[in-house]
Parts: C-alpha cells; sequence; structure tokens
C-alpha cells in the first residue's frame, strides 16, 4: 500500500508571505465565484492558512481541510495528516491526536505522521508539567498559608 | 506567569522553531525523562480517573443512547466547556481537570483573555464527525489510470513560489544592452509618458560582475547573448531548476487532467439528472392529462345526476358511448392489487382467431366473435365463464360493439343483429330453438322488455336469417321476448365488416362499399353512402386517393403482409373501421383513405391520405384521429390541420388500436400488446401471460384490457 506523502510537522511553521497567501486566497475566491473549486486550490489556500501564525487562519484552514475531507473521498488519507496538523498548530491536542492515529492505523509505516504523533505527545506532556506545576505551586502556598495559620492559632 | 512564554508558541503562536521540536523530540526519546513524564502520565491518569472520561467517552456514550438529543452543537458546547478559559480560582476550586489543561489555563489567560471563537468551535465540533466517516481503502493512485500527484506535489508545483527560480534565471539572461528604452516604448504605446527615464535601469537585476566585462565601447551589432557568461556552478543549477520545472509542469497536468476528468464525471452525473428531471416533467404532464380526463368524466357524471334529480327517473338515457367516455371507470377495488402488464385471466373461445370482441364495462359483459363462427359468444368477465351465444346470422361475426345491454353485431352474411345482453341464457336451452324453428312473423309486435318469457312457454326464436325466406320480410324484424335479439337490419349485399353506434345512431360499413346510418329505435337505414362515389370524386382540395393497383369494381381482396409468426391471410374488409359523433363520421378502407363524412349532406367532406395499406382500425376524439393500417403504421392526424401529427412505426400490419391522451394501445400483429406512451413517446410491450400467436383486436377501459388473438383466446390484463 502506498504511503500518503506528506510533509513533517516542521513544515507547517514555516508560513507564506502574505503575498503568496493573497495569490492563494484570490485564486480560491475566484473559483468559489465561478462555483467550481478545484480541490488543489482549496487546498493551496488551507493548507497556506494552516502554516499562517495567525490563529484565525489557521482555524479556517482546518475549515476547509474539513471541508476536502467530507468532498473527496480518495483525499482522506491526506487530509486526515493535515488536519492533525492543523488541530495540533491551534493546540487541540486531543483531536490532533485522534485524526494522527486514524492515519497511523492506516499507515503504521509513515514517518511523517510517526514524527507528528512524538510531537503531540510532547505538547500534552509540557502542558501537563505546567499543570503540575501551578498546582504544585497552589498546593505550596496553601500550605504555608496553612501552616502560617496553624503557628498563628497555636501561637495564641 | 512563567510558564506561559514556552507554552504559547506551541499552541497558539505556532512560530516555536523547528529546531527545538526536534531537541526535545531527541531528548525525550532517549532520556530517563522519558520514562518519569510517562510515570506523571500514569499518576495523573490515576488521579483523575473518575473525571477522566470527561470529553469523548461520555459524549459518545450520550450520542449513542440518544443521537437524537446530542446534536452537534450541543456536542461542540459540552466539548469545549471544560476547555474554555477559565479563572484560575475556577479551575482550582474544580479539580476534575488533569494537568494538561490546567496547564494549558495559564497561557491563554496569559494571552490576555483570547475568546473562543464560533469558528474554532465548529471545527472542533467537526472532528469527531470527520473522524467517524469512514476512511476508503483505495489510495488516490488506483482510481485513475495515472497516478494522482499527493496534494503537497501539488501545492509545491502550483503555488506561486514554484515560479521564482525561472524568474530568476530569467533575471540572469538579462543583459546590458545599449539602451534601447524599452519600457518608454512600452509605456508609449499604451498612452502613458515616462518623464523619468532614469527609472528605467532598476526593472533588470543583471549579475553586478558581468557588467564590467561588458564591452561598452563596442559600437558594431552583435548578438546579445554573445557576451554572457555563466559560470559552470549558474548553469548546473539552472539545469536542476529546469528539471524541476519540469517536474512542476508534469504535476500541474496531471492536476489539470484530473480535474478535467472530474469535470467530466460531474457532467455526466448532471445529464443524468437532467433526464431524470425531463422524465418527471412527463410524468406531470401525463398525470394533468388523467386528471382533465377525470375531471371530464366528473363533470358528465355531475350533469348526468342532476338532469336525473330534475327529471326524477333513476333510468336516465345511457351516458355517452363508452367509446368517447374518459376518465376513469368503476373497478373493484381487488383490481388495484393486480400486476400492471399482465394477462390474469384468459378465455378460452374455440379454436380460430378471434375477429372481433367488445365488453360493456370492466368485469361485465364480453361478446367475442370468432373465425368461422356465426355465433358470438357473450361471457360474464366477473367469471370469466360463457354465459351463452349469439345464435342467429349464418356467417363470421366481423364487427360487434356493446353498450350496455345493447349489443350489435355485423356478419358477413350482410345483416346486422341487436341483441339483449340480458336474455342470454344457458346453452342447454338455446340448443332447443332450432327446432322450434315456428311463428316468424306471428308476434311480431311482442317486444319483450317484460322479460317474463324466459320459461319454455313461449319459445320462439327467428332462426337463421336464411338467404332465402328470409329476405322477403320487412328489413327490421322485431323478435319476442325470450330470444336474446331484438332486431334485424338488413340492407347490406355483402359482409358488413365494421360498425359503431351511438345512442340511436349507428352506423356500419360493408364490403358491398357503402356505409349505412340507421336509426336504432326504429331500425331504419337512415341513409347510405357510397363509398366508390366518393372515391370517383374526390373533395376538390385532395388530389385523387385510392391505393395504387386498387380497383374500384369487384371484390376488394389484398394479400395481408405477414403476422410476426409469418401467417398471412387475404384481407377483405373494405372498410376496415367506422365511427361517428353526433353528425360527424370517421371511415378507413381499403384504399387506405381515411374519410370524413357529414352525415346530414351524406358527403365525404375531408379525405386524409398518407397510409399506404388498407385502414383496418380507427379511432377519434376532439382534437385527433388515429387511423392503424396494413402498411405496418399507426397515424395520429390532426383533426384541425387534417396533417399528420405523428406516425408510429411498427414491423406488422395493425389490426386494432384504441388511444386515449395519454397512450395508443394497439395490436401490431406480434405476440405481445404494444403500447405507445404519447407523452414520453416511449413504446412497451405486454407479453407476460399473454398470446401464443399474434394480437388481432384489442379494447380497453382505464386501467382494464382485453385482447383476442389469433390463439384463439382473449387474455384480459391489468393496466
Amino acid at each position: 500500500m502506498k504511503i500518503a506523502e506528506v510533509p513533517y510537522a516542521a513544515d507547517a511553521k514555516v508560513s507564506l508571505s502574505y503575498d503568496e497567501l493573497q495569490v492563494l486566497r484570490t485564486q480560491y475566491e475566484k473559483e468559489v465565484a465561478q462555483t467550481h473549486v478545484t480541490t488543489q486550490t482549496k487546498f493551496n489556500y488551507a493548507w497556506g492558512l494552516v502554516k499562517s501564525p495567525v490563529r484565525e487562519h489557521q482555524v479556517e484552514g482546518v475549515q476547509l481541510l474539513a471541508d476536502i475531507y467530507r468532498s473527496e473521498p480518495t483525499r482522506r488519507r491526506e487530509c486526515l495528516y493535515y488536519l492533525a496538523l492543523g488541530h495540533y498548530k491551534m493546540g487541540n491536542y486531543d483531536e490532533a491526536k485522534s485524526f494522527n492515529s486514524r492515519l497511523l492505523e492506516r499507515e503504521p509505516a509513515n514517518l511523517q505522521a510517526q514524527s507528528l504523533d512524538i510531537l503531540i505527545d510532547q505538547a500534552v506532556k509540557r502542558e501537563g508539567y505546567i499543570g503540575m506545576a501551578i498546582a504544585g505551586g497552589a498546593a505550596a502556598v496553601g500550605t504555608l498559608l496553612l501552616a502560617g495559620l496553624v503557628r498563628r492559632a497555636a501561637r495564641k | 506567569m512563567p510558564a506561559s512564554s514556552s507554552g504559547s508558541g506551541t499552541s497558539s503562536m505556532g512560530v516555536t522553531p523547528n529546531d527545538n521540536l526536534r531537541e526535545e523530540l531527541a531528548s525525550s526519546s532517549s532520556q530517563p525523562g522519558f520514562a518519569s513524564s510517562s510515570r506523571l502520565d500514569a499518576v495523573s491518569r490515576k488521579l483523575f480517573a473518575p473525571f477522566h472520561h470527561r470529553k469523548r467517552d461520555s459524549h459518545r456514550i450520550l450520542t449513542d443512547l440518544a443521537p437524537v438529543i446530542m446534536t452537534p452543537k450541543m456536542m461542540a458546547h459540552a466539548q469545549t466547556v471544560s476547555a474554555r478559559p477559565r479563572a484560575i480560582g475556577t479551575s482550582s476550586t474544580r479539580p476534575a481537570l488533569d494537568f494538561a489543561t490546567l496547564g494549558r489555563t495559564p497561557l491563554r489567560l496569559g494571552l490576555g483573555a483570547r475568546r473562543t471563537t464560533s469558528r474554532e468551535l465548529e471545527v472542533v465540533e467537526t472532528a469527531s464527525e470527520l473522524l467517524a466517516t469512514a476512511l476508503p481503502d483505495a489510495s488516490p493512485d488506483d482510481k485513475l489510470g495515472m497516478p494522482m500527484p499527493s496534494l503537497l506535489r501539488g501545492f509545491e508545483a502550483t503555488v506561486p513560489s514554484a515560479d521564482s527560480a525561472r524568474v530568476r534565471r530569467r533575471a540572469t539572461r538579462n543583459v546590458d544592452a545599449p539602451r534601447l528604452g524599452l519600457k518608454r516604448l512600452s509605456l508609449g504605446t499604451r498612452g502613458l509618458m515616462a518623464d523619468d527615464a532614469e527609472s528605467e535601469d532598476d526593472v533588470v537585476v543583471v549579475a553586478r560582475e558581468q557588467r564590467g566585462r561588458r564591452g561598452r565601447k563596442k559600437r558594431g551589432r552583435e548578438s546579445l547573448s554573445a557576451n554572457k557568461v555563466f559560470g559552470r556552478e549558474e548553469l548546473e543549477r539552472q539545469t536542476r531548476e529546469i528539471a524541476r520545472d519540469k517536474e512542476n509542469l508534469h504535476v500541474r497536468r496531471s492536476l489539470l487532467h484530473s480535474d478535467i476528468a472530474e469535470v467530466t464525471a460531474k457532467i455526466e452525473a448532471l445529464d443524468g439528472i437532467r433526464i431524470k428531471l425531463e422524465e418527471d416533467l412527463l410524468k406531470l404532464q401525463e398525470d394533468e392529462l388523467e386528471l382533465d380526463d377525470e375531471l371530464l368524466m366528473v363533470q358528465e357524471r355531475l350533469e348526468l345526476e342532476t338532469s336525473q334529480s330534475r327529471s326524477g327517473s333513476m333510468h336516465a338515457t345511457l351516458m355517452s358511448s363508452s367509446r368517447r367516455r374518459k376518465g376513469p371507470v368503476f373497478l373493484p377495488s381487488e383490481h388495484d392489487e393486480l400486476p400492471p402488464g399482465v394477462a390474469f385471466m384468459t378465455l378460452e373461445c374455440g379454436s380460430t382467431p378471434i375477429t372481433s370482441l367488445d365488453f360493456s364495462e370492466p368485469y361485465g359483459t364480453l361478446v367475442t366473435a370468432s373465425q368461422e363462427d356465426a355465433q358470438p359468444r357473450v361471457w360474464d368477465l366477473l367469471s370469466g365463464e360463457e354465459i351463452g351465444r349469439l345464435r342467429g346470422h349464418v356467417g363470421t361475426v366481423k364487427a360487434l360493439q356493446v353498450e350496455a345491454h345493447l349489443c350489435v353485431t355485423g356478419a358477413t352474411d350482410g345483416a346486422v343483429r341487436l341483441w339483449d345482453l340480458r336474455r342470454v341464457d344457458g346453452d342447454a336451452e338455446t340448443s332447443e330453438w332450432d327446432l322450434s324453428d315456428v311463428l316468424e312473423e306471428a308476434e311480431e309486435e311482442a317486444n319483450g322488455d317484460t322479460g317474463t318469457g324466459t320459461g319454455d312457454s313461449v319459445v320462439v326464436e327467428r332462426p337463421h336469417a336464411g338467404p332465402n325466406g328470409t329476405r322477403s320480410r320487412s328489413r327490421t324484424t322485431t323478435e319476442d321476448a325470450p330470444g336474446p335479439c331484438i332486431r334485424v337490419l338488413e340492407g347490406h349485399s355483402k359482409a358488413v365488416t365494421a360498425l359503431y353506434f351511438e345512442n340511436d345512431t349507428l352506423v356500419t360499413g360493408a364490403s358491398d362499399k357503402t356505409l349505412r346510418q340507421w336509426d336504432l329505435a326504429t331500425g331504419q337505414c337512415v341513409m347510405t353512402m357510397d363509398l366508390l362515389w366518393a372515391i370517383s370524386h374526390p373533395p376538390a382540395t385532395v388530389p385523387g386517393g385510392h391505393l395504387p393497383g386498387f380497383s374500384v369494381a369487384g371484390t376488394f381482396a389484398v394479400p395481408m403482409p405477414p403476422y410476426a409468426d409469418g401467417s398471412w391471410e387475404l384481407y377483405q374488409d373494405f372498410i376496415g373501421a367506422v365511427q361517428s359523433w353526433e353528425y360527424a363520421l370517421v371511415s378507413g378502407s381499403g384504399d387506405g383513405a381515411v374519410r370524413m363524412w357529414d352525415m346530414r349532406t351524406g358527403q365525404a367532406h375531408r379525405t386524409l391520405l398518407g397510409h399506404t395499406g388498407p385502414v383496418t382500425c380507427l379511432q377519434f376524439d376532439e382534437i385527433h384521429v388515429v387511423s392503424g393500417s396494413l402498411d405496418k403504421s399507426v397515424r395520429i392526424w390532426d383533426l384541425r390541420t387534417g396533417g399528420v401529427f405523428e406516425t408510429i412505426k411498427y414491423e406488422h400490419g395493425v389490426t386494432a388500436l384504441q388511444f386515449d391522451s395519454r397512450k395508443v394501445i394497439c395490436a401490431g400483429g406480434e405476440n405481445g400488446v404494444k403500447i405507445y406512451n404519447r407523452t414520453s413517446m416511449q413504446h412497451s410491450t405486454l407479453s407476460t401471460n399473454g398470446h401464443t400467436r399474434p394480437v388481432e383486436k384489442l379494447r380497453y377501459m382505464d386501467r382494464y384490457l382485453l385482447s383476442g388473438g389469433r390463439d384463439a383466446t382473449v387474455k384480459i390484463w391489468a393496466l
């Protein structure tokens, strides 16, 4: 079985220039006006949007990718990866993870998907650490306060 | 909040350097931290186990249980409730969140109350929906013979920067020619005047070091490329670039190909849809026609019932002839259960082909006549049993019509008989009649409307209208009560081949080449119309019209075109069909002409020419005359213009037809009954459980069709 040709996650972080995105947008809007949007144009615009650092763009990009996913069954496998990437960039790690694992189910040998999987795990973990730190900090502060109160109470 | 700076990059900004991530990736897999972090995961999972189902699971369970109440909106809402940024206080009071979510919270706060947009909700909402859809097994390449480039390749090939290499190469080829003022030229041609020529040179970017090498002092004209030197490295680079560009072109070409294929497929699909819609449109047209007919029928009925209530008599006059009646008839409800297009009843009628048949109403009374059989059979269509026979003719009955209880038959003996079908009884009784062959003239007045004499007390029946003795009698003979024969109309000297009656007017056509009009109430021949005279004196507008080779004098006989089974007969019915309406009469004759007569004058005022064989059957309504002929065609004529409105071709000679606004049903010399849909112009054939030899005659009302074939059977069809 052929493995979908997809970029590494790093590619998603390199954003297009404003002009380039503008060209893609114009092309897409032109085709929308003609009521026939080719998949490639739609994808180009979506991928450009996902690469963008602006969150609104990413959201729009993911929406377009979802559109492609729905309408083009033959492109679904590729789209799974891009959707996973998009969600990953947006910080929706749960969604990213589920899309990516869906792809990995089918293509366990897909290197890009494998690395994205690890990236997602790391991101989740990092947030976990931060969370723990916060919780820990809060606990420490709480303990201190409590200790202070206890001491104060004991002093009385 | 110190944590926010490191986390915000990945979650929202998306600009964390890639190397950073790579490092992390590498370290996590090699260092013991990986194990500890997974342990941490486990711990946190354990700790928050009771709350862990918060998202997916609970919703999945809910959707499974009650998919109706879990609308996507609701799911999205519920799903994002936990992820929504909250004050840190809230999250601490609700330890239901795991550490990751807790970790995310401050960054969101740190970014300054970035609100989750509805779009974002939508995106998250669609995620689960997309995941639920099936993933096709076929990879994109399998669909077309030509491999489809991946989306990424397509992107690389079509993105604007794909052209950058080419632009660069072109720029390197720009040479520092003596100033030509090209820009000014172009501006000039566009009607713009550039005021400073100085701005020109910044357009062209030429490698600076080459500028020095160029011989500036040379005045002579030389090729622009002559002095250009690129260097090996540059040229190799260009080679590579060109190769890549070509590859890109290839990708774009295949993209366009697949787009074209897609559009073609879409056009095909749309074409299919259009055809379907057009069919629906035709169906609507058909339904409208049906409704029109139904309305006519209802209005007729209304008139009838109001006139009945006014006059008070329940036995009003007959509704107009069943042949002219349109719209639905009264059918037993069980009829609807019958499969359409299938013969559901078969009546065996002796051993000779059916020559004529007619019935009073669906599931009513049927009369059939067969070749070489002078006694038409009477059937009960409800039970499918033979009730009795009409005895009296001495020749084959070639034409008959039934309206309610009244039956009129015309036979090769030249006589026309009227029968009361209510008085037809079983065979046992009637077989005696020939013996009690007495008292012919004695009871002429006894016009049995009492119906008392069913016993054997006064069994008097007029025997065969013998060629000798009976001719001496008056033209009309009144029969006595028990016999079904009410009247005998004599006048034609040869076989009666066509007849039609409506109300009290009867029209007959015979091989003596005359048409006669009779008054059924009195039994008098009102008028005789001579076809020979009409043929020899055609209406002025029509160029003389009879078939070539047709001799006016003598007996008419042409060989029929063979039926589908190869058999054929000599066709001798000079007048194939007649129909009248009030004073209008239409006849179809052996010379292939359809004539329209005025019964007030007895003149044929119009002749429709077109058929190249004898006309065997016809019917007309307010707009059209439809005639069938042995020339293997059915023609639909427009009454107003007199032209052919439509010609329907068949493989064999047409022997019978009937039509309404929606269809033409005809016997086309084949085993199957032919149906032509006038709205959709489609042909269909009824053959399931059908005749084993060609169909000869047919007659239908609404969805109840009878056909008589050369296999001596009558088939009853549900349409």
